[in-house]
Order: structure tokens, then sequence, then C-alpha cells
């Protein structure tokens, strides 16, 4: 009887020993493994996958992304959820196009001043959205699910408004054009201004105290509350600030596309959360990392690059997107309930 | 608290009491009704006519049967953010179907309208077994399974008929299910239909293993493990029955243009979560009945014909539904405030 009774978990243990490094593999590594293996297949599959032109437009595309999801991630680690996000990016892209085309009128002569108003007009609308998803959710106890639903409807309603559904043109081309185009050795700006954003985001969530309360009213807003965090300030700050990478990603993409459209991002809520689930955020909140989420969304614009460079119709992409979140969430699902055991 | 209930009825109810009493039980809907109603009556006289109110009828029985749908999910602390899509889906598979054996209507029709029928029903019951084994084995997030079945469907609905609409759909679905047909001489067939739902939701819902077992799971998972209910598969059969009612709805929503569409659904997610937990549904789990999906229903259409017939924006008539939806929620949570 002593005998099997020691020799289980003897086994167990060898088992356990590798269970446990395959699982940090999958902690740690998996993703960037992923990328690694996708990259190198595509580059057979696809020689112009290779070229530093498509590298650096997946980059571009990601880096928007990137943004997004990040904003998300915070949401998400509180314990919320942001449903608004994508009509978030619509409303700032319309408020900065139209704000642009009214102060052209008034300052003709210096469209530095023009773009900067104007894209601080866009990003002062996403940060209201996201002040009023905040006081909601904090101070009247409403579930995040719905409030975002009710401002996802309000803000793309304003926006749809605005334009009567019609494209915004009329920015001045230093905005459109100039910086759109312009590059720091050969790369484009928007990819070092999204690295410095993110770097700073990094620092913020992990050096700061914002970013340790955050992270502690995520796992147990109780004990937050009673340690003297004050959670619903926290929770307002933070739906603002995911609103506010929604809006400035709205304003980036305007200038990309060169005109206020409506209909911008409307794609954008669903891949943010995607990003942010495959980079390993809990959406029981708590958990969540800026770098994982970058190289979640990263992954993300490959996989539609790899799809259009093969020419699979971009509206089966959405199929693909769809299985790779249930999958991401079912791997981190099968993890945690392993680790309990 | 015991005290308190004690004490009530020796103090008897006043006014004041009893207001709040009926607020706790009805929430604040009735009464909001009541005064949308008589608000846009002022304005447009023609909103307060027979002719309006059979239309509200019409109009509210698409929405009731997706909110009656969306109320099993929700019961369990659930919710099938892929079911617009999947009416767009069902759509246009349906309508494909019936074409294929029919086109035009040449040929045998009740062949094809029962195989668009079926196909329809079949295409749900697997949407709602996907979802379902998800979420109740699996242990997944109900947002990201549904979330990733909305990207799924999206995907089949947008490109299985290339994007576009299919026309050519026997007319026949039209005068049985369409608005412009009439069971026994009287009866839309939409409210019809839908009825018919609502009765055997409720008889699902009060009559049912299955349908007080939903309560409970919602309400304490936990107790209904402890207490033996298979608890896992009565959570699948939710999103199975949600699935299932949304394939009729899509049926109806074929039948109401005549064509597969392949875009309808989008807004209708949003619409039929409002139109529960406006209704008094909880997002919480484990509290819902038939007459609060009805209720949410008449809400949602009494606005939106409202905000029609005083000639409102249609894009601003999104930011004011967007408003309602908050409204109503936070309404709910004082309606359960004062009740303990």
């Amino acid at each position: 009887m002593t005998d099997p009774g020691n020799a289980i978990p003897e086994i167990q243990g060898a088992a356990g020993g590798i269970r446990q490094s395959l699982q940090r593999i999958l902690a740690i590594g998996l993703l960037p493994l992923l990328i690694v293996t996708l990259c190198v297949v595509l580059g057979f599959l696809e020689p112009k996958f290779l070229r530093i032109g498509n590298l650096i437009n997946v980059l571009r595309n990601a880096s928007f992304l990137m943004l997004i999801a990040c904003g998300q991630m915070l949401v998400l680690i509180i314990g919320g959820f942001d449903l608004a996000v994508g009509a978030v990016v619509a409303l700032a892209s319309v408020t900065t196009a139209l704000s642009m085309g009214v102060l052209l009128g008034v300052f003709p002569e210096s469209p530095l001043l023009v773009t900067l108003l104007g894209a601080g007009a866009g990003l002062a609308a996403g940060a209201a959205v996201g002040l009023l998803n905040g006081l909601v959710v904090a101070r009247m106890k409403v579930n995040p699910f719905m409030v975002t639903l009710g401002t996802l409807s309000i803000a793309s309603g304003l926006a749809l408004y605005l334009t009567q559904g019609v494209p915004i043109y009329g920015m001045p081309d230093l905005f459109t054009h100039d910086f759109e185009r312009l590059r720091v050795f050969n790369v484009p700006v928007i990819i070092y201004f999204t690295a410095i954003l993110l770097a700073v985001l990094w620092w913020v969530m992990n050096q700061t105290r914002y970013g340790r309360y955050v992270y502690a009213i995520g796992s147990n807003e109780h004990a937050a509350r009673v340690s003297g965090v004050r959670v619903a300030f926290m929770v307002v700050v933070t739906y603002t600030l995911c609103s506010l990478l929604a809006a400035l990603t709205g304003v980036l993409l305007t200038a990309r596309v060169g005109s206020g459209e409506a209909t911008l991002g409307s794609t954008l809520m669903m891949e943010s959360i995607a990003a942010a689930v495959i980079g390993g955020v809990s959406l029981r909140g708590g958990v969540g990392r800026v770098e994982m989420v970058a190289l979640g969304a990263l992954f993300l614009a490959l996989i539609s690059n790899a799809l259009n460079l093969l020419r699979v119709d971009s509206k089966l992409q959405t199929i693909v997107v769809g299985v790779i979140i249930i999958l991401a969430v079912g791997i981190e699902r099968f993890q945690t309930r392993k680790g309990k055991r | 608290m015991t005290e308190r209930t004690a004490l009530r009825p020796a103090i008897g109810p006043g006014a004041w009491t009893r207001l709040l009493r009926f607020f706790a039980n009805y929430g604040f809907l009735p009464v909001i009704l009541v005064a949308l109603c008589l608000g846009f009556g002022a304005v447009e006289p023609v909103f307060l006519t027979v002719q309006n109110a059979l239309n509200i009828a019409e109009q509210a029985s698409y929405l009731i049967v997706l909110a009656a749908a969306q109320m099993f999910v929700l019961l369990t602390r659930g919710f099938d953010l892929s079911m617009g899509v999947i009416v767009s889906a069902i759509s246009v598979i349906s309508a494909m179907v019936m074409v294929a054996i029919a086109p035009e209507g040449q040929g045998p029709v009740l062949l094809a309208l029962s195989a668009g029928i079926l196909t329809a029903l079949a295409f749900g019951v697997i949407a709602g077994v996907v979802n379902g084994t998800l979420v109740a084995f699996f242990d997944i997030n109900p947002f990201v399974v549904t979330l990733g079945m909305q990207g799924i469907a999206f995907g089949i609905a947008t490109t299985v008929s290339g994007g576009f609409p299919v026309f050519g759909i026997p007319a026949e679905l039209t005068t049985f299910l369409g608005q412009d047909g009439a069971w026994f001489g009287f009866l839309s067939p939409p409210v019809a239909v839908c009825l018919l739902i609502l009765g055997v939701s409720y008889i699902i819902l009060n009559h049912t293993v299955l349908g007080r077992s939903l309560y409970l799971v919602g309400s304490n998972t936990r107790a209904a493990e402890v207490g033996g209910l298979p608890w896992r598969r009565h959570i699948m059969m939710s999103y199975v029955l949600c699935s299932l009612i949304t394939a009729v709805g899509a049926i109806l929503m074929t039948a109401r243009t005549g064509t597969g569409e392949p875009s309808t659904g989008g807004g209708l997610v949003l619409l039929s979560i409002a139109a529960a937990v406006a209704g008094g549904v909880s997002l919480r789990g484990g509290e819902g009945r038939i007459i609060h999906v009805v209720m949410g229903g008449l809400l949602v259409s009494v606005l939106s014909i409202g905000m029609n017939l005083t000639r409102i924006d249609g894009f601003l008539q999104q930011v004011v539904l967007g408003i309602i939806v908050i409204a109503a929620v936070f309404l709910d949570r004082l309606r359960l405030r004062i009740r303990s």
C-alpha cells in the first residue's frame, strides 16, 4: 500500500515538471514563438512578405491596434469592459475633421495651430465619452457592459449625425500629408510615436502608484478599498485613459485615410479585445501586461497581412479572428485550471 | 429587515409606500411607457390611433422574440453577442436554400419553404450548441465565446452570397409569415408567432425542471451544483434555446423583407439586450420574466416609432437609444434598492 502511495507523487512530480516547463513556455514564450513561426512560414509561402516595405506596413497597422488594445487592457485589468472604443475612434475622427475645417477658416495662416487644436478637439471628444463611462460605472454602479453599450450607441450616433454618413475632407495638408508621410530612417513617425507611448504606458503600469492601484483594484476591489485606494476615482481615470487612447487612434487613423469618417474603427472594438486577450489579459481582472498586449496586436496585424497576401477574402478574416479569440481564451482558461490543480 | 416588514401592516400602507411597492414590483417602465405614449401623442396625434397601435405591436413582436431569446442566456449570467449576425447568417443561408429549390416560386414551393425553415432552425441549433458547449463545458467567458462566434457568423453571412442580398424567395413566405399576411383572417403572423414563442418560453421557464434550474444556476451556481442539478447541461441548453428562438426571429425577418439580408443583424444585439434589460431582466442572472421582455420590447419600439413619427433624425435616435439604455439599467438598480 505504501509503495504505490510513495511512487505516485514521484511520477506526478516528474510529469508536473514537464508540465510546468511547458506552462512556462506557454506563459512567456508562446506568443513570440508563434509570431516568429508565422513570419518564417509566411516568408516561404510568399516572399513578398519579407520585403522591408511590407514589414513596415505591418508594424504601422499594428501600431494603431496596439494603442487601442492597451487602452482596452487598462479597463479589463480593473475588471471592466469598454465596448465603445470603436465608436470613440469614429467620433474622434469626425470631431477632428470638422473642427479642423472650421479652424482653417479662422486661422488660414497657421496649419500647425489648426492641426494641434483639431487633434486636441478629437482627443477631448474621446475623453468626454470615457469620463461619462467612468462616472456612470463608478458612481452609479451600473454594469460596465451596459454602460459602454449605451455610449457605443451614443458616440456612433453622434458621429453619424454630425457627418450624415458622408466623409469629411478639408484638413490641412500638414496633417493628412506631411505628418502622415514623415519618415525618420525610412520608418514612419507613427511607429516611433507608438513605441514611445507604449514605453510610457509600461512605466506607468510598472513603476507608478497608479499602475499598482489598477492591478490592486482588479485583483480584489474590496481589499483595495479597505487599503485606502480611492477606487471610484481610479475607475474614472482608467475609463478616461482608455477612451483617450482610442481617440488618439482615431486621430492618427484620420491622418492616415485623409478624411473624417463615421464608419472608421467599426472592427476595432472586437480586435482590441482580441489583442488584449491574446496577450494574456484576464477578463476577470487583475492580470495584463503592456508588452504582451502589444505582441497580441502585432500577431493580429500579421495574420491580417498574411491573409491579404494569400488573397483570402477580407470578410473571411473575421472568421479567423473569431476562432483565434476563442482559442486564446480557451488556452488561458485551460492553464489556470491546471494551475489550480 | 424582518422587523420592518412586520411593522408595515401596523402602520398601514400610505400612498407613498404603496407607490414604492408598485415601483419595486413592476419597475418604472409602465409609467415611462404611458408617459412616452402621451408625449408622442401630444406632438403627433396620429400616434394615438388604433392603426398605429397595431403597427407598434407588429414592430415590437420581432424585437420581443429576440429579447426572449436573449433572456434565456441572461438568466444564466451570460449573454449572446453573436445574435445579430446569426440573424443575418440564417437569413442569407435559408434564403439561398429556398431559392435553390424554387427560384422565383417556380418549383415545389412547399418543399422550398419547409427546407428553408428547417435549415434556419438547424443552423440556430448548431450555433447554440457551439456557444453553449464552449461556455458550459470549457468554462470560457460567454463574452469571448459569443464575440468570437460573432466574427465567425459575420464572415459566413457576408461571404456565402458574396455580400449581396438574396432575391427570388417564393412569395408564399411573405404572404404566410410576413406583415401583410393574416392568420384566421385577423391575426398578424409576426404577432402570432411572437405570442407562440412567449407561451412556449413561459411554460419552459415556469413548468419544467430546465426552466427552474436556469433561475437557480443564474442566482447561485454553487447551490445548483450542490443540489445535484446537471447545471452545465442546463446552461448549454439555454444557449441552444436562445439561438433556436433567434432562428425563428430570423425567419420572420426574412419573410418581412422577402430577401435574405446579410446586413440586417448589426444593431440587433444592442436592441435585444437593451429591451430585455430595460424591461427588468437582470444582467447578474437569475432574474427575469416574460412580462419584462414584453415591456422592454414595447418600450424600444414605442420610442423608435414615436421618434420616426415626430421626424427625429435617424442617427440622433441612436443617441437617444443609448441614453435610454443607460437610464433604464440605472433605474433597475434603483428598483432593487427600493425593494431591499
